[in-house]
């Protein structure tokens, strides 16, 4: 199955999803007695209207574009990692504190830190359910859901413990974080930063190491035919042990981009389950990197203009979490009744043959 | 000192804490055990309780009854059982895709229409009529047993008396005999002349039914009757590792989710001496190491038979 570079069935399946699913949001908003065309209005204004809510809306692609490839890298070579959301936010508090310490070094020095403070810790975190998978051959996604559990009452017992902020408004969350740590934002008051130029360069080196290396290709093989895979020579464990680390890694990384780009402070709003809707871009894009890239960038639309329909049309935002599994909902049954009619051919061509042989068979006797 | 923390933690208060959070756990516990061994990972149990809460506490809400909120949110779980096994079976799906949809659907859909109809805050407040509570006649005047026995919402007994049907059902009738089997052979139950894909759609739909009374319980019962948003609060991913925990056996199953219950009441009464999100993280972790206990015990057995097999030969 090699998917080429523009797969047009695919592309008028996903265009024909998205219309579905925005249909069946047009007739959810009318039937609770809002005008829908008004509504996709106010959610285009608020993406599109001003400076600020572009440069919110390009952050948040960039959060889920990342979650979607590590979901990406790690699904090449046959590993799901849904702990996603763990690996962030334990990158992120730890990100935070990183700075919190290091106040009055260099931003030279604590930046970089920071960085690979996050990226080790989210590297450990996945490193746990893929040892698991590896050795043990425990299913990796109910241990990646149960750590992530764990992930936030660690988080919460910090923020809340010993790295609380002394600030007594802020029940749970870290110290701010040092000024001279911010990252340069790209556009004032919005919370586009230079992470974005981070994650464009990460986005290139896993699209390229993918596609176009030989690291890529053994991922796949591993991946596709575990077996193939090991008897062609190929280290298969250490292979899917080490992508988990990365994808780990790059989780933790977004925590920390999410904190010094963004928030500037650890606090429960670094991810409200971030790396989910990363994993459902990461689905819809079957787990591709080209289209992770685009369809992160449709949902950051939806996502940050829903949020600008909620105060302009008094809609709830949460119609974008419809209309997101709506299109996930589409192109499984898409594909399920594609593969129904393509089975029920293959049978009938089947029992045709089976016919006319037997009918040579009762000739030969 | 030391006393007072034991006092605490083996009091009457923790044990009747205990069976109430167990109750919604076991619920969701019950129906994913029937997936479970039909063969189809459900991890998106959590969506299906969250959805049975909101059609339950609405139901109720209107209807002025709570059992008919229960009744709504049985009904409603059949049609999410079908809709699960439409993609899963019908359509032959990834499980972990639908799973993974359906709870961030779920989540999206609850919040969107509890902000609809209860306004901005999308909590109901209390203004939902709540399930009875039962008070035992006669065990409720035995001291330490009475306050932890009586005095549940009627889910908390009525968990009891379905544990041990499924626990028939799924070992006792034949029905339950081809679940497993269209789970563990499904090509064997076809050549038995029935047909796998069918007992997956039981499965699925009793499974939707049993989280949808985890749900209704949730709302109607452990809440007294409100609507939070996000309000299942993964309790469909406890009820799946308690599946997993219990090798999806209706008793243990339950046991499994008194665990997590006695956990969850722990780190209530425990507050003052040890914070309470580090006692929150024992049963996740418990199942983490239960999960690869299970894993290698059954690898084990498996090279403990193979020798056998290879001394036969020999």
């Amino acid at each position: 199955m090699k998917k080429r570079w523009i797969d047009l069935g695919y592309i008028v399946t996903l265009l024909i999803s998205l219309a579905v699913a925005l249909l069946i949001g047009a007739v959810i908003l009318a039937v609770t007695g809002h005008d829908p065309l008004k509504a996709y209005g106010a959610l285009l204004g608020g993406a599109f209207s001003n400076a600020r809510h572009i440069g919110d809306m390009l952050e948040y692609a960039m959060v889920l574009c990342l979650c979607g490839l590590a979901c990406d890298i790690g699904s090449r070579v046959g590993i799901f990692n849904v702990g996603g959301e763990g690996q962030l936010l334990l990158g992120a508090i730890f990100a935070a504190q990183i700075g919190v310490w290091m106040k009055g070094a260099s931003p030279y020095l604590a930046i970089p830190c920071a960085a690979l403070g996050a990226m080790a810790v989210g590297g450990f975190y996945a490193f746990i359910p893929g040892y698991l998978k590896v050795k043990q051959k425990v299913n990796e996604v109910i241990t990646t859901i149960m750590l992530n559990t764990v992930a936030v009452f660690i988080c919460q017992f910090l923020a809340k413990g010993p790295w609380k902020n002394a600030n007594k408004n802020i029940v749970a969350g870290t110290e701010n974080l040092p000024s001279g740590f911010w990252l340069t934002k790209l556009v004032p008051g919005s919370n586009l930063s230079t992470a974005i130029i981070a994650a464009a360069v990460m986005t290139f080196f896993v699209w390229y190491i993918l596609q176009k290396t030989s690291k890529g290709y053994e991922m796949r093989l591993t991946g596709d035919n575990p077996r193939f895979a090991k008897y062609a020579g190929l280290k298969t464990d250490r292979i899917v042990l080490i992508t988990m680390i990365v994808s780990g890694m790059m989780c933790g990384l977004v925590g920390m981009f999410r904190v010094y780009g963004a928030e500037h402070i650890y606090k429960s709003t670094v991810s409200n389950e971030y790396y989910f809707e990363g994993l459902m871009v990461a689905m819809i894009a079957q787990y591709q990197p080209v289209p992770t890239i685009i369809i992160s960038l449709i949902f950051a639309v939806l996502k940050i203009g829903a949020m600008g329909m909620e105060t302009a049309a008094g809609v709830p935002k949460q119609l974008y979490l419809i209309i997101q599994t709506v299109v996930i909902f589409c192109m499984a049954a898409e594909t399920g009744i594609r593969a129904g009619i393509a089975r029920a051919r293959e049978k009938r061509a089947a029992r045709q043959d089976v016919k006319e042989r037997s009918k040579g068979g009762v000739e030969h006797a | 000192m030391h006393n007072t923390i034991w006092s605490t933690i083996f009091s009457a208060g923790t044990f009747n804490q205990m069976f109430r959070s167990a109750t919604p756990v076991a619920l969701a516990a019950l129906g994913g055990l029937m997936t479970e061994h039909a063969g189809i990972m459900n991890i998106g149990m959590d969506g299906m309780i969250l959805m049975g809460a909101f059609v339950g506490a609405v139901a109720s809400y209107f209807l002025a009854s709570a059992f008919l909120g229960v009744l709504a949110a049985v009904l409603f779980g059949v049609l999410i059982g079908l809709f699960f096994a439409l993609f899963t079976v019908k359509l032959k799906s990834d499980e972990f895709i639908i799973g993974c949809a359906l709870n961030t659907f779920a989540m999206g859909v609850t919040a969107f229409l509890s902000r609809e109809i209860f306004g901005l805050s999308g909590t109901s407040g209390y203004a939902v009529p709540s399930l009875p509570v039962v008070r035992i006649p006669l065990i409720r005047s035995i001291p330490f047993v009475g306050d932890i026995l009586s005095g549940h919402s009627v889910f908390v007994y009525a968990t009891w008396v379905l544990v041990l049907l499924m626990w028939l059902f799924v070992y006792r009738t034949p029905v339950g005999l081809w679940i497993r089997a269209a789970g563990e052979s499904p090509e064997t139950l076809r050549t038995a002349g029935k047909n796998p894909e069918r007992m997956k759609w039981i499965a699925s739909i009793l499974c939707g039914v049993f989280c949808g009374l985890a749900g209704a319980h949730l709302s109607l019962g452990y809440l007294n009757g409100s609507f939070v948003e996000g309000m299942s609060a993964s309790r469909g991913y406890i009820a799946f590792a308690c599946v997993i925990f219990a090798a999806a056996n209706p008793p243990k199953a339950y046991l499994a989710a008194l665990m997590f219950g006695f956990f969850d009441a722990l780190g209530l009464r425990l507050q003052n001496y040890i914070s309470s999100d580090l006692t929150g993280t024992i049963p996740y972790l418990i199942t983490i190491v239960m999960m690869v206990y299970v894993v290698v015990s059954a690898q084990k057995r498996r090279e403990r038979l193979a020798r056998q097999q290879l001394l036969k030969l020999e």
